[in-house]
């Protein structure tokens, strides 16, 4: 009873896709529910109180959509959807809808088990984020607000460093631009997409050796960014 | 005799008149027509005049025979308009029934090469077992697993094209960062394209455009692809923008040569796959679905040749004036 795993409660409606998801999860060393309906797995949610939902949203059903939101109603456990590459609307849907983070069909089991240790790892952290990031050699506190590499100061604007600490806070994880474009200045900017395609070449003119290849500030297109540490 | 030569001249141009109203409309307006005619005919020239009685039975014989004139003309004109009709349903029927075909062999032979190494793969793990080295095992499994992915983007591609081709494709337009596509197309193909070197030439102040940015860099994968494998490994491939004007050219350059004896004027047609085969895979849709994208934004897209030897894949997009960003004060 006392199982010290972390929980994974695999919402799919594929035998196939579900079976695979568990061989996944077995191999990162965590314990697994299975449900086969979005109804299911929106009770499942309730009773077995997992740590971590995956929701397929191709459900035949319930949309994912709606069972992201009945999870949501009571719980903030973290939500990974998993859509196909087509679909880029309904992704940002279940991301606006309460999901953390998605995965495209078809992936790995390496970028899986990555998806889901970040989503773990925020929820542990309750949203407080990280407060030092590095990239190569350039360190950036965020508390003290300071930046540099190899010693030597990088001058970040406030911007660029309120950019940078809601990139952290989901370390790892997806985030849309709207929610980049509200907490940063503010939610009558939520469709000023341009602002964070200039601040964006700003911070990785700082902080990335090749800009046009990042390794630590991705673009996610259409949907966001997602900041990468090395720890 | 001076007013029954009249009259039969009259009967005459009535009786044109029906066979132009036969002609040209359906039956309904030229059987109409006739017996209009027929009775301002008898009306206004038969004896007595002014009246619709008739005092030689003769003219009955003119009236019916020029019914019968407009229904057998009607009739004549609607079964060869029926067959025109019928023949240029069973040319676009061909047309299509030609394309269906050229795609379906097209996909069907992309797609048995990875099913089949998916297949045989699969089951050398299963029969195999325990008597395959660890090594086999993990290089099967590898096959597997790029053979899977090699499929599922055919069918994304197969998927893009019949949504681009039914209209069902609506723009998600936002302002979009060249270098920024840029960045995830490479980061997306990093293997695909990782015997190649791939150089990145975008200006520092290459202004925003609003695109739907998944299809941009769609086009963008698509045509790094395309050089990728159609030029030897480890050959540059070139990848570049600039502003000209009101729009923005982006271009896909190699050096190599390799596709010396393309017909660059066809290359973006659907399943012109012909001389672009070599070493090629690829349901040939990756160019025509650059096009159908492109158009969509208001741009173009061709190629050419380059005078060091090369190919050229360029596309434009239009510019718009991108709105200010508020800058922070210097401090």
């Amino acid at each position: 009873m006392a199982d010290p795993r972390p929980t994974i409660l695999i919402i799919e409606d594929e035998p196939a896709m579900r079976h695979f998801l568990r061989a996944s999860f077995d191999l990162g060393g965590y314990k697994v529910i299975e449900s086969p309906t979005g109804r299911r797995g929106s009770i499942d949610a309730g009773t077995h109180k997992p740590d971590l939902a995956i929701v397929d949203l191709g459900l035949p059903d319930l949309d994912g959509i709606d069972v992201i939101r009945n999870i949501r109603r009571w719980s903030p456990m973290p939500i990974i959807v998993l859509s196909a590459r087509v679909y880029e609307q309904s992704k940002i849907e279940a991301l606006d809808a309460g999901a953390d983070d998605y995965l495209t069909k078809p992936f790995g089991v390496g970028e899986l088990l990555a998806r889901v240790r970040a989503a773990l790892r925020h929820a542990v952290r309750s949203g407080s984020g990280e407060s030092t990031l590095h990239f190569d050699d350039a360190v950036v506190d965020l508390d003290m607000r300071t930046a540099s590499r190899s010693g030597e100061h990088i001058h970040l604007t406030p911007v660029e460093f309120r950019l940078l600490s809601t990139l952290a806070k989901h370390l790892g994880m997806v985030v849309t631009h709207r929610q980049l474009l509200t907490e940063v200045w503010g939610p009558t900017h939520e469709r000023d997409t341009h602002y964070l395609r200039v601040y964006m070449k700003q911070l990785r003119g700082k902080l990335e050796i090749d800009p046009v290849r990042p390794r630590y500030l991705l673009t996610e297109t259409g949907i966001g960014y997602r900041l990468i540490s090395d720890g | 005799m001076r007013t029954r030569f009249d009259l039969v001249n009259i009967a005459m141009v009535y009786l044109l008149a029906v066979v132009i109203v036969a002609l040209r409309f359906t039956r309904g307006p030229a059987i109409t027509t006739s017996v209009l005619c027929v009775a301002t005919f008898d009306f206004w020239f038969v004896p007595p005049r002014g009246r619709f009685t008739v005092d030689d039975a003769q003219y009955l014989l003119t009236f019916g025979i020029m019914l019968s004139v407009a229904l057998i003309i009607s009739r004549l004109v609607e079964s060869v308009r029926g067959q025109a009709a019928a023949q240029a349903a069973l040319e676009i029927e061909t047309e299509t029934e030609r394309i269906r075909s050229a795609l379906l062999a097209s996909i069907s032979h992309d797609l048995r090469t990875p099913l089949a190494v998916i297949a045989g793969a699969s089951s050398s793990l299963v029969e195999g077992g325990e008597r395959l080295s660890a090594d086999d095992r993990q290089a099967l499994a590898k096959s597997l697993f790029d053979q899977t992915r090699e499929l599922s983007e055919h069918v994304a591609k197969v998927l893009q094209m019949t949504r681009l081709e039914t209209g069902e494709m609506r723009l998600d337009r936002d302002w979009v960062s060249l270098n920024e596509v840029a960045g995830s197309v490479l980061a997306r193909l990093r293997e695909r394209i990782a015997a190649h070197r791939v150089i990145v030439e975008l200006p520092d102040d290459l202004p925003l455009v609003r695109v739907d940015a998944t299809l941009i860099e769609q086009v963008i994968a698509n045509l790094l692809e395309n050089a990728a494998k159609h030029t030897p490994a480890g050959t540059v491939v070139r990848l570049r923008a600039q502003r000209r004007d009101a729009e923005l050219i982006v271009s896909v350059e190699d050096y190599s040569g390799g596709l010396a004896d393309v017909d660059f004027a066809r290359v973006f047609d659907k399943f012109h796959h012909g001389s672009l085969q070599g070493t090629s895979t690829g349901v040939g849709l990756g160019l025509p679905i650059c096009r159908a994208i492109v158009r969509l934004h208001g741009g173009r897209v061709w190629a050419e040749r380059v005078p060091a030897g090369g190919s050229a894949f360029r596309f434009t997009l239009p510019l718009e004036e991108s709105p200010s960003v508020p800058m922070e004060r210097a401090d």
